[in-house]
């Protein structure tokens, strides 16, 4: 059964830049002492649901980093379009749109204010690393979850990785 | 001892249980691969003999007897030549990748990083011999064909 979406799917048709503001908003929850968010509070119900919704809106960020490449550089989409793919699957089962639209980022302070740098090789170097860096914060964050969505946290931060290998791989 | 500590045992048995396996299996591996992988093969052995005997430790840190290795083990298809060594490569990759995401789940602390990064390195050396990857390394429930995939290596 598919976890519920999150309220940010309801709101139609601007739900793309709602949801980079969304991403940026969770970015800043981490680290404030919001008292309105029962992660500080809650017992691993809320901490879990707060943590599905950063794996979900990181994972579509990193989403949107792909489409800036692909943008800027087609020859690389029937490379990168698989990859993107996934990227996607692993947005929905954290609960996110998993539709992330076929866009150049617009409005997400994470994904949108890095140009995409001019050389394809640099760009595809610029990607592995963002799943890097991305699965290794997924592997520290995992320690303190309830025990399936660890793991469900950490086979995408095991993809994550294998992703950076073939971004790696094939830019030689 | 807790109900927690006897799943987590558990799982670390069956994470045992197949890194036995694996290493096993890159004996046959290592029998038939060409040439040109047969370092990656040896470094692939090395590391599922490394993992297998952590684990030992861990069994025992939990209080348990470890599982011993078979005798021998029924492949999961002929391997004749370097083609059918590097698929079963993959395959073992897999399964191991299965069992360290159970023991993740079942498992807290330095068990459950441990087993994190286990996850992770088998599922690059899944990608490395298969060439492609697959959404959700480890998650039997969740498995697909690969669908992304860099040049072929086999």
């Amino acid at each position: 059964m598919p976890f519920p979406p999150p309220p940010r799917t309801l709101l139609g048709p601007r739900r793309r830049s709602l949801l980079a503001s969304a991403a940026g908003a969770a970015l800043l929850v981490g680290c404030s002492t919001d008292a309105d968010d029962s992660g500080t509070t809650g017992g691993s119900a809320s901490v879990s649901e707060h943590a599905r919704a950063r794996a979900a809106s990181d994972s579509d960020t990193l989403v949107q980093r792909y489409d800036a490449v692909i943008a800027a550089h087609p020859t690389l989409a029937e490379r990168l379009d698989p990859l993107r793919a996934e990227v996607v699957r692993h947005a929905a089962a954290f609960g996110g749109s998993g539709s992330t639209p076929s866009a150049t980022a617009t409005a997400s302070p994470s994904a949108s204010a890095t140009a995409v740098p001019a050389a394809p090789s640099d760009a595809l170097a610029e990607l592995a690393a963002a799943e890097r860096a991305l699965a290794d914060r997924r592997a520290k964050a995992l320690l303190d979850l309830p025990g399936e969505l660890a793991r469900l946290l950490a086979s995408v931060a095991a993809a994550g990785a294998a992703h950076a290998y073939l971004l790696t791989e094939g830019a030689k | 001892m807790s109900e927690e500590k006897a799943a987590e045992l558990t799982a670390l048995q069956a994470a045992l249980a197949a890194e036995h396996a694996a290493v096993y299996g890159y004996g046959v591996v290592g029998g038939r691969i060409r040439e040109g992988r047969r370092t990656e093969a040896k470094a692939a052995y090395d590391a599922h003999r490394a993992r297998r005997d952590a684990l030992v430790r861990e069994v025992r840190d939990l209080g348990g007897k470890p599982v011993a290795a078979s005798a021998a083990y029924a492949l999961p298809f002929p391997v004749p030549d370097s083609a059918a060594a590097v698929e079963l490569a993959a395959e073992l990759e897999e399964r191991v990748a299965g069992v360290y995401s159970d023991l993740v789940r079942a498992s807290t602390d330095g068990v459950r990083g441990t087993a994190t990064e286990a996850l992770r390195e088998a599922a690059v050396r899944a990608v490395r011999w298969r060439g492609g990857s697959v959404p959700f390394p480890g998650l039997a429930e969740r498995a697909a064909t690969p669908t992304a995939s860099a040049t072929p290596t086999a």
